[in-house]
């Protein structure tokens, strides 16, 4: 019969393979497939977590995305906006009805494409 | 995913893939299953706690530090579920030393003999105490270090040396009838 020492580091190969055999068990595969059947129920349960982790996981991208959009849409307004501030100017600027200085009004000044001439706001600051 | 290592595998199983947790388990249920009858004695016991093991692993996935091996760290809770099951089982079943162990030899019908090798063997193991039998079988059937055996049994590597000592000392003179024990399979 073989003897070890205490310093001994190494497996016995001879009572390690009489233990494997005394221990294993049949059909490995059956085991297996029981095993994942059983963790589809484990992968349910952390469900709501990955609910979470998805949110988590897209909130950074989808405020980016957000504010990019909502950039998009203010830049596009402020075209708009100048656009047609700019065509009512114009209408102004011909209305017969409308003094000269009437139709210099300050919104007109502020929405003109050029800077005015300075008479021109002081008489529109004075009301003439 | 054979190629792939344990760390990257349990990684992917964490983040939900259930092929990677197959492969992990597949890796591994020979080990787990032995391990847990070393510990219960009883197969249906021990196939129960090896999947409770793996199920409990699954959970705690997140837990695993992907830069030490995966094995020690599966086997301790394997380990754990199992001792849990057995203290839960409250009347220990003990398996009685069957009479062969002391008569013992070798005789003419080789696969009756190495039917009742097997039971000596477990019977043995069973008086062992429960430290000494998993460090002796992760030691001389699985492979692992007294280090990583220590990771298992949450003890010092100074106590898994003593232990798979005199665990293989009793082993030998329980099984001392058998004459050639180390011959037979």
């Amino acid at each position: 019969m073989p003897r070890t020492s205490p310093f001994d580091h190494e497996p016995d190969t001879d009572l390690g393979r009489v233990l494997r055999d005394a221990l294993t068990l049949e059909d490995d595969a059956a085991f297996s497939r029981r095993v994942a059947a059983a963790a589809e129920a484990v992968y349910g349960e952390r469900s709501p977590g990955q609910w979470w982790t998805v949110l988590t996981v897209w909130a950074r991208p989808g405020l980016v995305a957000a504010m990019l959009i909502i950039a998009a849409v203010a830049f596009w307004a402020g075209i708009w906006v100048g656009q047609s501030a700019g065509s009512a100017s114009a209408a102004a600027a011909m209305d017969p009805l409308r003094t000269d200085s009437e139709q210099l009004a300050v919104p007109s000044l502020l929405a003109a494409r050029q800077a005015p001439d300075v008479d021109v706001v002081l008489a529109a600051a004075m009301g003439r | 995913m054979n190629h792939m290592r344990d760390a990257e595998l349990a990684a992917l199983a964490h983040a939900g893939d259930r092929r990677a947790f197959g492969e992990l388990v597949s890796r591994y249920t020979p080990q787990a299953r032995r391990l847990a009858r070393t510990i219960l004695g009883d197969p249906d016991d021990a196939d129960d706690a090896a999947q409770d093991g793996f199920l409990a692993a699954l959970r705690h996935l997140g837990r695993y530090d992907p830069t030490r091996p995966f094995g020690p760290w599966l086997l301790r809770i394997v380990a754990n579920a199992a001792s849990d099951r057995r203290r839960r089982r409250r009347v220990r079943t003990a398996e009685p030393l069957p009479p062969n162990l002391a008569t013992g030899g070798v005789g003419a019908d080789k696969a009756a003999d190495l039917g009742r090798l097997n039971e000596a063997i477990r019977a043995a193991l069973s008086q062992l105490s429960e430290r000494q039998r998993v460090a002796v079988v992760l030691f001389d059937v699985e492979g692992y270090s007294h280090r990583e055996i220590g990771e298992v049994l949450n003890v010092p590597e100074g106590t898994v040396r003593s232990d798979v000592f005199h665990g293989r000392r009793a082993l030998r003179e329980l099984l001392g009838s058998w004459k050639d024990w180390n011959k037979e399979s």
